[in-house]
């Protein structure tokens, strides 16, 4: 069972709000990433296109499409750095060569714990403020510069340490 | 004569101008179709005559008169008046910057590729492309050479993202294998985990997509395509008849691609009928004639087997009357070889129980149909059925297991044994003086044979296949038999020739098939050199002519 009768409930109490039960996707893949560990497993994506009644592999595309679902297990901190055409320009690219030092892991990698990942993305829609770095979906860092990156991540693994009561 | 576009067929026809010149298309008609009918070159990628528009490689732009950007082809819908330059400075531009940007990522593996010869990418870079690179930057890395489905290999540094293929398994196929995951220069193709690419018509997608990016794994590192000596045939896998290419290099077939023919198979062919071609150079093929004497079978030459099957034909009729010989044909032979077959039987050996077997499969609502042989309407049509008073198959069966019928001449023994099962088809053997067998693939009632003949295979062959429907069209020789074979066609000849006393007629299936439009009333007014590339409905042709 991949989703559990709480989450399968809360997706169909979705369902009266759409003219049909496909429009319920995007919704609905939230909610398993936040229940199901931060990323949609291809079992849970069998499951949602068989409560949506969709073919599973329009799950998949929908899920590999945008960049804040993810079809593989990412770090409790996923650092997107957005390196489309301004921020790359802005120095994008160096931030990206910044992370890999400093946590030891290239672009779609996890470190050994679990507790970071690096991703490269596509325009994040706020190319006036470029270069842009995104953690999770919280607020976007904007005007990042290489210099940031070591307080960016000691910031990180500080709250984090504070959420476990370390 | 092109008969596509029967759906849009009723719509106006409207004046286009392309390039200065005037043609005419139908209103709606997407205009790159109809420049290409009309053999007006706009290079393209997604667009296929087959599947729907995509708009997606930018390949085709064109100016159009009165409109400031380009635009592109396949989605520019033919309307009056139209005026379209093809070959201004900046399309020129433009096609140069889709190669530019398709190339930037390209392997260039051309050298191990098989789609190398017959590849859209490397043609229109040749012809629209700039001939240096100005990027320096690494290339792209990506799946190399993976099984996407058991008969397709993927190679993913290769794709152009051009989505044909996809649009083949959701519109044609429609099983949904195949989509584009990811976004931006990171898409890809891909398939759900645990559904790979496995369709009865799964390596069409080969055939579509452009580049080298899906490729049959059958063909894989095969041959060269330049190499390849094609020849327009008719796929020999079920009565469908799907038109084909035979590709052929030293005598051995190495592919089959299917041909367009819009009234019988559109673009596509399934997998099983592509790849159905082993049986003509298999190791275990019926080569040798052989007959049998006090020590067993003995490998003789094929003039001898004739004689011996002449003679034991004669023997059976003298001693027992032709009530006592059955005929048993496969459906895989030439309507001309069945004509001259009919004939033996029904004029030189006077027999009446003549009849088909021809195994049934599955079929489906597409083109794949239940009976598993490619001509048996055309047998029957060339009068392969019991005479009045003859004996069908089942009783053919009875008469020998009841020892009336002491010789049984099967042509294509292998089918006979699918359709009668292995036990009743070893019993019969049992229960017969004389058993012929003429083959080309062995079967369980080989070494039973009093008299084998070597049969020849479709693609050895010159003739005519009648489909399902009753569309005649022509096989064409791809490949010579092995030596010593004769066509099946020249055996039923050589055999009349031996029975009848008379030196033999040769076998010449243009000029048989004149016979066949005189004699059969169905095939009337078909002359072999009107069927021409796609095949004649008689049908059609007599209600042309009333
Ligand atoms: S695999 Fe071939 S057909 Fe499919 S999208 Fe890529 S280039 Fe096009
Ligand atoms: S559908 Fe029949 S005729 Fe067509 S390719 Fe398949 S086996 Fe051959
Ligand atoms: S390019 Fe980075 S936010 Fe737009
Ligand atoms: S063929 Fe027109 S955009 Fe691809």
């Amino acid at each position: 069972m991949p989703l559990s009768h709480e989450l399968e409930n809360r997706i169909r109490a979705e369902f009266p709000k759409y003219p049909e039960k496909r429009a319920v996707l995007l919704t609905a893949l939230h909610f398993v990433q936040e229940e199901q560990g931060g990323w949609v497993a291809p079992d849970c994506i069998l499951a949602i296109a068989g409560l949506l009644e969709i073919d599973p592999i329009d799950v998949k595309e929908v899920v590999s499409f945008y960049h804040m679902f993810h079809d593989h297990a990412v770090g409790q901190s996923h650092l997107q750095v957005c390196t489309n055409l301004s921020c790359s320009m802005r120095g994008a690219r160096g931030l990206v060569r910044g992370l890999e030092e400093i946590l030891g892991v290239r672009p779609g990698e996890m470190t050994p714990g679990g507790e970071f990942s690096v991703e490269e993305v596509q325009c994040l829609g706020s190319c006036g403020s470029a270069p842009v770095v995104q953690v999770n979906n919280e607020p976007f860092l904007e005007n990042v510069a290489l210099a940031d990156l070591k307080s960016l991540v000691a910031g990180l693994q500080t709250r984090r340490r504070a959420a476990v009561g370390e | 004569m092109t008969e596509a576009n029967g759906s849009t067929a009723k719509n106006p026809k409207v004046r286009v101008v392309i390039d200065g010149r005037e043609i005419e298309a139908t209103a709606g008609a997407p205009l790159l179709e109809a420049a290409l009918d009309n053999g007006i070159e706009i290079p393209h990628y997604c667009y296929h005559p087959k599947l729907s528009i995509d708009g997606s490689c930018r390949m085709c732009q064109v100016q159009i008169q009165g409109q400031k950007k380009l635009a592109i082809a396949c989605n520019t819908p033919c309307t009056e008046g139209l005026v379209v330059d093809t070959r201004s400075d900046e399309v020129a531009d433009a096609r140069r910057g889709v190669m530019e940007l398709l190339l930037v990522n390209h392997p260039l593996d051309c050298p191990i590729c098989d789609q190398a010869g017959e590849c859209y990418l490397q043609d229109y870079s040749f012809e629209h492309g700039s001939h240096h690179a100005r990027t320096t930057a690494p290339r792209r890395k990506g799946l190399k050479r993976v099984p996407i489905g058991p008969r397709v290999v993927f190679d993913q540094e290769r794709c152009i993202l051009c989505r044909r293929c996809v649009r083949f398994t959701n519109e044609i196929s429609e099983t949904n294998e195949l989509r584009v995951f990811g976004i931006g220069d990171t898409s890809y193709i891909g398939t759900l985990e645990g559904r790979p690419l496995d369709n009865p018509y799964s390596v069409n997608v080969a055939d579509v997509c452009p580049v080298g990016a899906l490729l049959s794994s059958d063909f894989h590192h095969k041959r060269r395509v330049w190499f390849l000596e094609e020849t327009e045939s008719v796929c020999p896998g079920c009565s469908n008849g799907c038109n084909i290419k035979i590709g052929a290099f030293r005598e051995e077939i190495q592919r089959l691609v299917p041909r367009r023919n819009d009234a019988v198979n559109e673009t596509w062919m399934c997998d099983a009928g592509r790849l159905g071609y082993g049986f003509v150079g298999a190791a275990d093929r019926i080569r040798e004639a052989r007959v049998c004497d006090d020590q067993g079978q003995q490998v003789v030459a094929l003039d001898a087997a004739i004689t011996a099957a002449a003679a034991a034909l004669r023997r059976v009729r003298e001693e027992h009357g032709a009530g006592a010989i059955g005929i048993v044909a496969s459906g895989h032979l030439t309507n001309e070889e069945y004509f001259r077959l009919a004939g033996l039987a029904r004029e030189t050996l006077t027999t009446v129980s003549v009849d088909l077997a021809v195994p049934l499969g599955e079929g489906d609502d597409f083109l794949i149909r239940a009976d598993k042989a490619a001509n048996a309407r055309g047998a029957r049509e060339m009068g392969l059925v019991p005479g009045e008073a003859g004996r069908d198959l089942a009783g053919i069966l009875n008469a020998v297991e009841a020892g009336e019928i002491r010789l049984l001449w099967i042509i294509g023994s292998k089918d006979f044994e699918a359709v009668v099962g292995t036990e009743r088809a070893l019993a019969i053997a049992g229960r017969l003086e004389t058993l012929i067998l003429q083959d080309v693939q062995p079967s369980g009632l080989s070494d039973k044979a009093t008299i084998q003949l070597p049969g020849a295979t479709w693609a050895e062959k010159a003739g005519t296949f009648t489909n399902y429907v009753g569309r005649v069209q022509r096989i064409r020789p791809a490949v010579h038999s092995p030596e010593g074979v004769l066509l099946d066609g020249e055996i039923f000849a050589a055999l009349t020739g031996a029975l009848s006393g008379r030196a033999a007629v040769p076998f010449v299936p243009s000029s048989v098939f004149d016979e066949i439009a005189a004699a059969v009333g169905a095939y009337a007014g078909l002359a072999h050199q009107s069927l021409g590339g796609a095949g004649t409905n008689p049908a059609d042709v007599t209600e042309g002519v009333g």
